[in-house]
């Protein structure tokens, strides 16, 4: 029970730093990116995209905003906030402070983890409602566009968003731990920036199964057989995601209660 | 109980193979005393309070706060003790008063005592100012005012007064006094400075290049110095104050043209020697006694 206060109440702190800052911000703007230039794009170019009768358009408007966002934007943007985030401490010297603190270490660190895990799935809930809204309202402007005539098919888009929050959490558990460990906010900006691209050359080899910089891309393409069910909730790049993201947080954690604040 | 509230032995650490940062420091901080840990720059006093605060691994020996050792009661020794170390940790983009929100929920600490430390340091009406804005000195004190929410036992203070301005540094002090009389805090200061030390210690340490030099009270320091005095003449002319008193005073020195220093027995000596030089008609512009912990300060830190 005890445990259960010291994470609730660095939750709580953790929230209350996010108050001003930038993260929270990119968080928002990245949320609203693709949907403002699909909504461009829907505007100007509506007779180009104008459904074939009784086509529901709305799966094809968010699928391929989802897909628009997948190779490059998404892993980007988890590694620059989970950088973003864990800067906010070392901005402030506040390492020294927070582990002089009598709360224990562990609570410090999965703290802030988790707010990071909620901050990104903020920013996946945004995207979605993001998307409904850029639909109804070049629905609006221009009818023959479909939108306001049939109910969203939401399901599929969401299932791939789904699949992708997951997809991303292997990445996310390295990505802070580097972050915690290194001072300079580049460092950590730039190995996942290297891994990430590494990511989008590799991702079509087998063996790209067990790199995690590739597992959004593969949570979204049905590249494999075994992947291709699109029924599937889980498909097994989510469960070894999963699994890269508890072993590198335990990593994190044992190495950061070790660690020499200076 | 030990009275000793923080006491370490043998305490070594070092930043890498080839250096010792800290060797075999015995530390012994009273109950109830400010303790000045007093050492040139880079001599290990930051190394040692984060050692005592269990930010770094020591190497070797024992660090004991509140009688029990660091390792096994990290987290109650932790909750009796409030630290300010090098810059004060806080968050710029934060106010002044969610910063304090933020440390009195790490602490426990009932959200109203957060206007009862605003008060203390004055800050009550940059409160809702975001950090970012604040001077330097009110950086240092809304650091001090996240340390007292707690009301800690043990205050440890790393430099305390740099970068505030002289009257900052008057109100640090009489703050700092006043909190060891009134709630009995033991306070544990760092400074270079020596002067700083001597107007609020009761204790000191001194310390160099990792290891510890003197240890004792303010008093036995000033004690353990020889009797003599020496006082610093300005004239006008120190060849000739030079020519006429060495033959009262057996221990003068020439420091340039218009300055000489004088070493003399006791206070009472003063007069006499002042006398002595108006008798001459020589003319003196100023004579002051020389701060002698200063000189022994710099030669037991000096090689």
């Amino acid at each position: 029970m005890k445990a259960l206060y010291y994470l609730q109440m660095s939750i709580k702190n953790e929230i209350l730093k996010l108050k001003n800052t930038f993260a929270f911000w990119l968080s928002i703007i990245s949320a609203l990116f693709i949907p403002a230039i699909f909504f461009l794009y829907y505007f100007l170019k509506y007779k180009s995209l104008i459904p074939a009768s009784g086509v529901n358009p709305w799966e094809k408007f968010m699928v391929d905003q989802i897909m628009s966002a997948a190779p490059f934007l998404i892993p980007f943007f988890i590694i620059l906030i989970t950088s973003l985030i864990v800067q906010v401490e070392h901005k402030s010297s506040a390492m020294k402070y927070l582990f002089s603190l009598p709360v224990p270490k562990w609570s410090i660190y999965f703290g802030k983890l988790l707010v990071s895990i909620g901050l990104i799935l903020f920013t996946y809930i945004l995207f979605f409602l993001a998307m409904l809204m850029v639909g109804g309202i070049v629905g609006l402007i221009h009818e023959e566009l479909n939108f306001l005539s049939y109910f969203p098919n939401y399901q599929k888009p969401l299932q791939l968003l789904f699949r992708s929050f997951i997809a991303v959490l292997g990445i996310l558990g390295l990505q802070f731990l580097l972050s915690f460990r290194i001072k300079n906010f580049i460092v950590p900006l730039g190995i996942g920036m290297v891994l990430v691209i590494t990511g989008l050359i590799v991702y079509k080899a087998k063996e790209s199964l067990y790199f995690p910089y590739t597992y959004n891309m593969l949570s979204l393409l049905p590249i494999r057989n075994e992947e291709t069910s699109i029924v599937l909730w889980f498909p097994k790049v989510s469960i070894l995601s999963v699994f890269y993201f508890l072993i590198f947080s335990i990593l994190g954690f044992l190495s950061i209660k070790r660690m020499n604040i200076k | 109980m030990n009275e000793y509230i923080i006491e370490t032995q043998d305490l070594n650490f070092s930043y890498s193979k080839l250096t010792h940062d800290i060797e075999n420091l015995n530390l012994q901080v009273p109950r109830g005393s400010i303790y000045g840990f007093l050492g040139p720059n880079g001599s290990g006093k930051t190394t040692t309070i984060r050692l005592l605060l269990g930010l770094l691994k020591k190497k070797s020996g024992t660090v004991t706060l509140f009688g029990n050792s660091l390792k096994n009661n990290r987290l109650t020794s932790l909750s009796k003790i409030a630290a300010l170390i090098e810059n004060p940790s806080l968050y710029n983009h934060l106010s002044g008063f969610d910063n304090l929100k933020i440390a009195a929920r790490y602490r426990k600490v009932n959200q109203s005592r957060i206007e009862e430390v605003l008060e203390i340091v004055n800050l009550t009406y940059a409160k809702f100012k975001k950090v970012k804005k604040y001077s330097l000195g009110m950086k240092q004190r809304l650091g001090l005012a996240i340390s007292l929410l707690s009301e800690p036992e043990i205050l440890i203070l790393d430099e305390p007064t740099n970068g505030l301005d002289p009257k900052g540094i008057i109100e640090m002090r009489s703050l700092i006094k006043s909190l060891n009389k009134e709630f009995g805090t033991t306070i544990f200061i760092s400074s270079h400075l020596l002067s700083e030390i001597e107007k609020t210690c009761s204790h000191v340490g001194i310390i160099r290049e990792g290891k510890m030099l003197f240890q004792n009270t303010v008093d036995a320091l000033r004690e353990s110095q020889n009797e003599n005095m020496i006082i610093e003449v300005e004239t006008s002319n120190s060849e000739l104050l030079n020519r006429i008193i060495s033959s009262f005073f057996d221990n003068t020195k020439i420091i340039d043209d218009s300055f000489i220093n004088v070493t003399l027995n006791s206070k009472e000596e003063i007069p006499v020697l002042i006398d002595t030089i108006r008798k001459e008609e020589i003319a003196i512009y100023q004579v002051t006694i020389k701060n002698n912990l200063e000189e022994l300060f710099l030669s037991l830190t000096e090689q």
